[in-house]
């Protein structure tokens, strides 16, 4: 018997929750960000269930502040693989223009993306919906288990998780409970980077280094990445070689000075660095615990 | 027999080779022959021997000994970085050298040459080499096209060299100091600049500009300046001002054209 890379390992583990949940639950969705963690998440998928499609619908909660390369690249994605590609935004958010600027990142991010969750979970209702969250990007994270419970306001008990000994998943719930399943909980950002770069998985070009338009904010470099990004008085973005170790609302991620602009060199570059990719996102450094906060409140 | 592309230690090799020889009792021409040196080259170090002993054969290392290089004291670096941050003298682009020069032995009282002031810019990252703009002209790439579709219109019209400038601004990564590096061109590829400690707005931007079309109006000819490192074309004022200019033709290089350095 020949021994699995440790890549062989975590894909098989992956593959084995995304079948466990579609064999347990009634009406799973996968919850589709256009990151780098949503590409391996969707091959895996696809993978798990080939030759047919994945039987569960992507979702994506869209904010209307994702960088333009997103939208591009998730509306080419959606018609390429030929899955059911659902897409909420929170009408509330809409009517009100919430924004990361004039309301704050911790508003924004409230409304649009945990309040967004939470509508559309309600409004197709999911029971299960796959996440592409990995102990290594933030804290609360790590405690997290695999299947991670949720009330039926979509809240989470850190105190309250069930124990995933020998990798035996318990999924029974109350009737109005729900599921947040995280298959590449085990991986980290450099296994990841290793995945797409042994199968080849289509990524957002932002992922790799750029020359592209940049302005510092509180010592995080914000792309400015359409006309709606206000300028301070007789600001001129500076074009920087920079690229993005993590996506989500443009304004609220930072990027980071870069010439890794093929996969082997942001490989290379994975292995000398040593902190988190979620040190980028504004919305992570709002307040102490605020990750934490956030996910007991139905955050993603 | 030319003998400069050997290192210090293989020239010694042979020095001491023909000064046996020449203890053996071969010939100078011989030797020379033998040795690949020439024949005033085996002459010096046999008289080296004689004189000195086989200690006098090996000629001296060449060049300064790591750590004897002259190094700026702390005080005089300091000078620098200061003039650097501050307002350029009146009508420049920036500091040149030269500049930077004059200023200390004016303001300070210290001497220091405009090749000495270089070699401080080339140990602090900020010297930055002109790009070879011409060279684009037959290339047959990305970088070419642009060269003779944006540049080459524009430069073949100007006669002076002193109209064609080409520029930029960088974030140069230094371990003491924030420095945002605005750098111009100009004949010659001599080189100007200013450095902030945040990045440059659209006044230092427009600035250096005014300071380019300044130099030109002496003689009434239009400048072009080829520029990279900044969205300039976001910046209303900076669009604005353009709009006004007659005589300053503004090219901006686009993203990933590979002349940053």
């Amino acid at each position: 018997m020949t021994s699995l890379t440790h890549l062989q390992r975590l894909e098989a583990e992956s593959i084995q929750i995304m079948r466990e949940v579609v064999a347990e639950t009634e009406n799973p969705v996968m919850l589709y960000s256009v990151g780098k963690d949503s590409a391996v998440m969707l091959h895996l998928a696809r993978k798990a269930f080939a030759p047919s499609p994945p039987p569960f619908p992507l979702l994506h909660v869209d904010t209307r502040w994702k960088f333009r390369a997103m939208y591009d690249f998730r509306d080419n994605m959606a018609e390429e693989i030929g899955m059911d590609l659902l897409v909420h935004i929170n009408p509330e958010g809409i009517e009100k223009d919430i924004n990361p600027f004039t309301h704050g990142s911790a508003i924004h991010t409230d409304v649009m993306k945990t309040e967004g969750l939470k509508q559309a979970l309600d409004k197709y209702g999911f029971d299960a919906a796959f996440g592409g969250a990995r102990r290594d990007e933030e804290k609360s994270r790590a405690k997290e288990r695999i299947f991670s419970f949720r009330t039926a306001q979509h809240r989470w008990d850190p105190k309250n998780q069930r124990p995933e000994l020998w990798k035996l998943y318990n999924t029974r719930k109350n009737g109005k409970e729900s599921i947040r399943v995280f298959p590449i909980s085990n991986w980290t950002e450099l296994d990841i980077w290793q995945y797409i770069y042994l199968q080849n998985i289509p990524i957002v070009p932002l992922y790799y280094a750029a020359e592209r338009p940049v302005v510092e904010r509180d010592g995080a470099l914000i792309m400015v990445d359409d006309e709606r990004m206000p300028l301070e008085p007789g600001e001129v973005p500076m074009m920087r070689k920079v690229r993005f170790r993590t996506l989500g609302c443009y304004p609220l991620t930072g990027a980071v000075e870069s010439e890794a602009d093929t996969l082997p060199a942001i490989i290379q570059e994975m292995l000398l660095t040593k902190t988190s990719e979620r040190q980028g996102r504004v919305i992570d450094s709002d307040s102490a615990a605020s990750m934490e906060k956030k996910k007991q409140e139905g955050y993603f | 027999m030319n003998i400069k592309h050997l290192s210090p230690e293989k020239l010694n090799e042979r020095r001491m080779q023909a000064v046996k020889l020449r203890l053996d009792g071969v010939t100078v021409a011989l030797a020379s022959q033998q040795t690949g040196l020439s024949a005033p080259t085996v002459s010096a170090a046999w008289k080296s021997f004689r004189e000195g002993g086989w200690s006098a054969v090996p000629v001296r290392p060449r060049g300064r000994l790591k750590g004897q290089a002259n190094v700026l004291d702390t005080a005089t670096q300091q000078r620098l970085w200061e003039a650097l941050y501050a307002h350029p003298p009146a009508e420049q682009p920036g500091w040149s050298s030269a500049d930077l020069a004059a200023f200390l032995r004016n303001e300070h009282g210290v001497e220091l040459t405009q090749r000495g002031i270089e070699h401080w810019w080339e140990s602090e990252g900020l010297k930055h080499e002109p790009w070879p703009l011409s060279a684009l002209a037959k290339q047959r790439s990305q970088r070419g096209r642009w060269y003779r579709q944006a540049v080459a219109p524009r430069f073949d019209r100007l006669e002076e060299a002193n109209q064609r400038w080409q520029g930029g601004v960088r974030r140069v990564v230094h371990p003491q100091r924030p420095v945002y590096q605005l750098y111009l061109h100009g004949p010659r590829g001599r080189m100007w600049m200013r450095c902030f400690k945040r990045p440059p707005v659209a006044d230092d931007y427009l600035t250096a500009m005014q300071a380019l079309i300044g130099k030109s109006e002496e003689s009434n000819r239009p400048v072009a300046l080829v520029f990279h490192g900044a969205w300039l074309s976001a910046s209303p004022q900076v669009t604005a001002w353009l709009s006004q200019q007659t005589m300053f033709w503004l090219v901006p290089v686009p993203a990933d054209m590979g002349l940053a350095s």
